[in-house]
């Protein structure tokens, strides 16, 4: 029997060169490709939103978001992504579909995303000046400040963009559909390229 | 237009997709051929104040009944359909 | 060739930086201007009058305005690929090396062959389109429309693809501010301070408005000084955003409004990575409309001639740009403002030759001005304009009273009152309303959280401005919910205003309202003779405001003769509706990003770098780009590669990629029942690890889509939709889940993104297939018949979904794994078949082997067609609801003489078929009485050795083996063809199941 090798290629593998991108100087736009997560989609079931809500508090050791928002929890973050719905975002096999199904049995049905999406992460000072480009969402400190979460579209595609926790500035975490990922990250840099870009890719959620 | 979605909050119109008047229910199955094509083919063309459904496919998945002005495109109302989400519908 | 050095500019004064001259070129002759100047001012300041040529009669023509009003001093701006007709130079910023040529003359804009239209201007009056050239209606294409177009027209686009970039963005606020004059400045001063969210657009390059030339005291400050010190406090702001060159050009709703940036257009080439303009959606609580007003003309014979020019611009000319359009000028006005131009001639120290006032009530201090500087003031108006392409000579006037006088002057200033810039207020179809004490429409009808404030709104005097400007920005911060301290109001005193209303001066020769499209009033008055009367006939039939200005200098002086001649008041004439934009916008600028390979967003699959590495030829399906085939070395043409594919999955194994098909996992305790009512088939019944095949109807009784769901667990289904309806299918199942049966427990989520399948075919499949799969696997027939579904390991520890599904009639699986498994699954495909002479196959092999076996597919489910039609009526079930079902059984969608799928093939075996040609009888004469249906699909079918295809024909399914003729009159083709079983290759189904 001949050898197999299994390697895991991001959607963005190709189209990610890590470097500087655009306008020479200060990158006023940092890009960085979170890669190899668990993404799990946990639908609450018909009149069961309130057990799902407690399975997940029980879990988790935080309620789910009720509202568009991104709640950090010690080794996931549960973003909300629709009505009685939200994501589980983990990294290292903790929260995989086989290890929430029990979690949930009987209250919510789960579907596996965590090949369907790409991460990326977007910071730096210009940041908010390159979304504008591409979401049509207010991403104003006092609007989308942390902990915000939307289900919208960039370039007619749908992603799920939160905003984590600062790391001295503002930190915009964008999910999108891994066979859109390579178009929308060009469009991206595409966006970017005039306020200078730093492209990095990474294995930590941070 | 923006529509004020329940779920989102307020969005532009590239994120929703239109597909009409949400007045006629759709009959029970023994209901006969004559209300089946009263559904599928007469519709009011409303000039003023209309419900209809519009679907925010590029945001929260929601179908909508949005209640506007087909004149001025005035929204006067937005508010889920009754099986959006996991809500609990009839038995 | 070098232009004269800045004759016409003064040594002093201005907003001009000295220190940096720029020198650029008109019409191949090379000028120096200064930075701060327009192309306009540059102009000026070099002695230039003659700028273009007009568009019908080829007359020449000047500059008229200071502003984005421009109707005259149009040009081509840029050479080569950067070329951009029609740009007003009065908005055009001068910079360092700028090319401009004139418009619209040949060869020269001093000698125009053209002009001989002039002569022929009888036939070029109102309508002139519709009369002359009727008959006979051959000669339009070939003769008069060329001649027309090299005629009449303005300027010259660029012939290839423009190289600048251009985007788009989304800003947010509370207010949006149209201007920055005084009203703007205050009202952005008290949003702000109030602590909202503003933005301020300007579409010139600095804030101030009419400032920057009138000038003026505000609290206490010189206008300049005022400026900058509400600019730096407006800087100062951190939710303040000043944008200039920037105009507000559209209202849509929802207050949304669409605003042109011009990033770079001051610049030749814009910086790298930098776009030339940017389209701004700008969403806003209030929109502030201080977009001040526009001075209009004044009608009668010769007033297109060079060197006449609204008084408000020469004033911009001489106090902003310190360039001096004439030596010696005179002024014909109706109106106190018009005077601010001979204050500000005489002080710059050029020659006042008269005034020309209509009204008869001159003020004092403006009779004692005319005496201190020695020029006569008539009361009268002017009646023709002596001069040429050189300008202005002579004046002739028409005195109060029957006499006559001359004045001789190089310029003519012309005030005929403001018109409020009313276009923003009325873009919903707001009709502005006519005031009597300034003779001019102001908004009405605005849309909702839009107002309008200073001249905008009819308030001329500066304290005014300040005034309105200030109130409305503190509402409008109000209403958007902010209320900090909004400090005092910055004050200055108002002017005196008085304007008696005069549009049109009777007299002999042409007489311009609209300058740009060379309409004169006599055409006005003969639309009116010929029945033209309302103002949007007269609009359409004169053309008059419908040039790339607008009409902003011409449309009220339009309906104002109109009004005079058919003998209605104005607001009784009313005006026509205005719409966006306000100024003209590039396409490029809406397309932004959206252009060339970014067109739209692209979908690759997880195959899709493997195979471009192996040569792949793509086609676009929709957003994807998907494997057309493989070429190899050697092969010269498609139907090579594509027939060599289909050959290897036949006699061997072949994979191909099918990631595209819409994938939905359906859970829930009633995903059976659900199902069940979506599909017209029963998928309650189906047992847990099996797969089959669906049909949906749309609720007319039309098939809407097919593919394959199979059940994975009690309460959860993967169900497959074709690639081009995945979006439609899941959108039409969460209306069902939501709207028409929410009382079912079902959750819908699209896992097209998450999963890598392939589909490997080919009596070599399980060969292949044991070398991937962990040994523990049963794939007999027996432990993995025929639509057995369910997940298995992979060699490694992967784990894979298994379908035993078959599109192609071969023994075939479809595999999927997780997607950033999809490309080391390909890799292994390859390395584990190699044995087998594994072969990569394309959607073209894919669309031939179906068509073999009678699948039909998008040009069967082409939205016409019942599953009766399709040869799957059976599988309608007469035991439940289902979408679809009553209107499927409509006497129409059930009649028996329908178009049915049906296969043909050429009674001439080396015949090509053709899709798309007409299935007439044999005998008939083609036409739309014997047409029995059409060609779906063809192929040529490696296994049968010739063209083969499916057709929609009228009973097909009853005329197997009649010879019926297909008719192509697009290719001017006719043949004879075979009606014959639509399964051409194992009718029996052996090879699938073996």
């Amino acid at each position: 029997m001949a050898e197999f090798s299994w390697d895991v290629r991001s959607p963005l593998d190709r189209a990610l060169v890590v470097g500087p991108y655009g306008s020479t100087g200060d990158a006023g736009v940092s890009l960085t490709e979170i890669r190899n997560f668990d993404l799990i989609q946990v639908m609450a079931r018909r009149g069961k939103a309130a057990e799902t809500a407690k399975a997940a508090k029980a879990r988790f050791g935080v309620a789910a978001p009720e509202t568009p928002k991104a709640v950090g929890t010690t080794d996931a973050t549960l973003i909300w992504s629709g009505p009685d719905q939200f994501l589980v975002l983990s990294k290292g096999g903790k929260h995989t579909i086989e290890a929430l199904a029990p979690v949930f049995a009987g209250s919510a049905s789960l579907s596996d995303q965590s090949h369907a999406r790409a991460l990326i992460s977007i910071s730096g000072a210009k940041a908010r000046m390159a979304l504008a480009k591409l979401s049509s969402i207010d991403l104003h400190p006092d609007v989308f400040p942390v902990g915000a979460a939307a289900a919208t579209s960039m370039d007619h595609t749908s992603v799920t963009l939160w905003r984590g926790r600062d790391r001295a500035e503002a930190v915009f975490s964008l999910l999108v559909f891994a066979t859109f990922a390579e178009s929308l990250w060009n469009t991206t840099l595409d966006a970017a390229a005039e306020y200078g870009v730093a492209i990095a890719h990474a294995a930590d959620l941070g | 237009m923006r529509i004020v979605c329940p779920f989102c909050g307020e969005r532009e119109l590239g994120e929703y997709t239109y597909l009409g008047d949400a007045k006629p229910q759709r009959p029970a199955a023994d209901a006969g051929e004559d209300a089946v094509y009263d559904y599928v083919y007469l519709r009011d063309n409303i000039a003023g104040v209309m419900s209809e459904h519009w679907y925010h496919g590029g945001g929260c998945r929601a179908w909508l009944k949005v209640t506007r002005n087909t004149l001025t495109h005035e929204i006067s109302a937005v508010e889920p359909t009754a099986g959006a989400g996991a809500a609990k519908v009839g038995v | 060739m070098v232009g004269s050095a800045q004759t016409h500019r003064l040594t002093s004064g201005g907003l001009i930086d000295r220190s940096t001259p720029l020198s650029f070129r008109f019409d191949g002759k090379t000028f120096t201007g200064f930075q701060g100047d327009t192309l306009a001012s540059a102009l000026v300041a070099n002695g230039v009058k003659l700028v273009g040529r007009s568009f019908k009669y080829h007359r020449p023509r000047g500059i008229l305005t200071a502003g984005s009003e421009e109707p005259n001093a149009l040009v081509e701006l840029r050479s080569g690929a950067r070329r951009e007709p029609n740009t007003k130079a009065t908005t055009a910023e001068l910079y360092e090396g700028l090319e401009a040529a004139s418009q619209n003359r040949w060869p020269s804009l001093s000698f125009d062959v053209m002009a001989i239209n002039q002569l022929f201007a009888p036939i070029f009056v109102a309508g002139f389109y519709y009369k002359t050239f009727m008959w006979p209606a051959k000669f339009w294409e070939a003769i008069y429309e060329p001649a027309i177009r090299r005629a009449a027209g303005l300027g010259r686009a660029a012939s290839v693809p423009d190289p600048d970039h251009y985007d788009k963005a989304w800003a947010h606020c509370d207010v949006v501010i149209a201007g920055s004059g005084p009203a703007g400045l205050t009202a952005a001063l008290a949003a702000g301070r109030s602590g909202a969210r503003v933005i301020l657009c300007e579409e010139d390059f600095v804030l101030g408005g009419r400032l920057l030339a009138d000038g003026g005291m505000i609290d206490g400050l010189p206008a300049a000084e005022w400026i900058a010190r509400t600019r730096g406090e407006l800087a100062a702001m951190p939710d303040v955003r000043i944008m200039t060159r920037t105009t507000l050009f559209g209202v849509y709703d929802g207050g949304t409004y669409g605003a042109i940036e011009r990033v770079n257009d001051h610049l030749p080439v814009p910086p790298e990575h930098q776009v030339r303009q940017r389209l701004w959606r700008i969403v806003a609580k209030r929109c502030l409309v201080a977009a001040g007003s526009i001075e209009r003309p004044i009608v009668f014979a010769g007033n297109d001639t060079p060197g006449v020019m609204m008084a408000s611009a020469m004033r911009s000319y001489i106090s902003r740009y310190a360039a001096t359009p004439a030596g010696r000028i005179a002024l014909f006005t109706n109106n106190e403002d018009g005077w601010r131009t001979v204050e500000t001639a005489i002080a710059a120290g050029l020659q006042v030759a008269a005034v020309i006032d209509a009204r008869p009530d001159v003020s004092p201090a403006h009779r004692s001005l005319a005496s201190k500087g020695g020029f006569p003031v008539l009361n009268g108006s002017v009646s023709a304009v002596d001069g040429g392409k050189n300008g202005v000579r002579k004046i002739a006037v028409s005195l109060t009273g029957g006499a006559r006088a001359e004045v001789e002057a190089d310029g003519l200033a012309v005030s005929g009152g403001w018109n409020p810039a009313v276009g923003l207020t009325s873009y919903h179809r707001g009709r502005p309303k006519w005031r009597d004490d300034i003779a001019a429409f102001v908004p009405d009808g605005a849309p909702p959280g839009m107002v309008a404030a200073g001249a905008a709104n009819g308030a001329f005097g500066l304290g005014a401005c300040l005034r309105e400007g200030f109130e409305a920005g503190a509402a409008a911060a109000q209403d958007a919910g902010r209320s900090g301290n909004i400090g005092s109001m910055p004050v200055a005193d108002d002017e005196a205003f008085s304007l008696t209303p005069l549009w049109h001066v009777a007299g002999k020769g042409k007489a311009f309202v609209d300058q740009q499209h060379d309409v004169t009033a006599s055409d006005v008055e003969l639309a009116q003779r010929e029945g033209f009367q309302s103002v949007e006939h007269l609009k359409r039939y004169t053309t008059l405001g419908m040039a790339t200005d607008q009409g902003k200098t011409s449309n009220v002086a339009g309906l104002a003769i109109m009004a005079a001649v058919t003998g209605k008041s104005i607001p009784e004439t009313g005006t026509t509706i205005y719409r966006p934009p306000y100024v003209p916008v590039a396409i490029g600028a809406f397309a932004g990003h959206h252009r060339d390979e970014n067109f739209h967003a692209t979908r690759l699959t997880p195959s899709h770098h493997w195979a471009a590495e192996q040569g792949a030829v793509f086609v676009d399906t929709g957003l994807w780009k998907r494997a057309q085939w493989y070429p190899r070395a050697g092969e010269t043409d498609w139907l090579q590669s594509v027939t060599r594919e289909v050959k290897a999955v036949r006699g061997g194994v072949g994979f191909c990629d099918v990631s595209t098909l819409g994938k939905i996992d359906v859970h829930g305790p009633d995903a059976g029942a659900f199902l069940d009512r979506v599909y017209i088939n029963s998928f309650s019944s189906l047992a847990v690890g099996k797969a089959r095949y669906g049909l949906m109807l749309r609720e007319d009784g039309i098939v809407y889509d097919d593919g394959t769901t199979s059940r994975l667990a009690e309460d959860h289904y993967f169900l497959t939709t074709t690639t081009a309806k995945a979006g439609p299918v899941m959108q039409h199942l969460e209306f069902c889940r939501q709207v028409l049966l929410p009382e079912l427990d079902v959750q819908l989520t699209s896992v097209s993104d998450q999963w890598a399948q392939f589909s490997i075919a080919g009596p070599k499949t399980r060969d292949l297939l044991k070398e991937i799969v962990d040994p523990a696997e049963d794939l007999s027939n027996e432990g993995f018949p025929f639509m057995g579904a369910r997940e298995v390991k992979l060699s490694g520890g992967i784990k894979a979904r298994l379908f035993r599904i078959s599109f192609s009639g071969e023994m075939a699986f479809e595999i999927s794994v997780p997607a950033r498994y999809g490309e080391a699954l390909v890799r292994n495909l390859m390395i584990a078949g190699k044995p087998f002479g594994v072969t990569p196959y394309g959607t073209e092999a894919l669309g031939v082997m179906r068509i073999e076996k009678g699948h039909v597919a998008g040009p069967e489910l082409n939205g016409t067609t019942t599953a009766a039609d399709l040869g799957l009526g059976k599988m309608m079930s007469t035991k439940k609801d289902f979408i679809g079902r009553v209107m499927a059984g409509r006497e129409a969608l059930t009649a028996p003489n329908r178009q049915v799928v049906v296969g043909i093939k050429p009674t001439d075996k080396a015949r090509r078929l053709r899709s798309g040609a007409h299935i007439i009888p044999k005998g008939e004469v083609p036409g739309p009485d014997n047409d029995q249906g059409y060609v779906t699909s063809v192929c040529f079918s490696p296994v049968l050795d010739q063209w083969i295809g499916l057709s929609l024909v009228e009973r097909g399914r009853e005329r197997i083996g009649e010879i019926v003729r297909a008719h192509d009159p697009l290719r001017g083709e006719e043949y004879d063809v075979e009606l014959c079983n639509s399964v051409f290759y194992d009718p029996e189904g052996g090879r699938q199941r073996g």
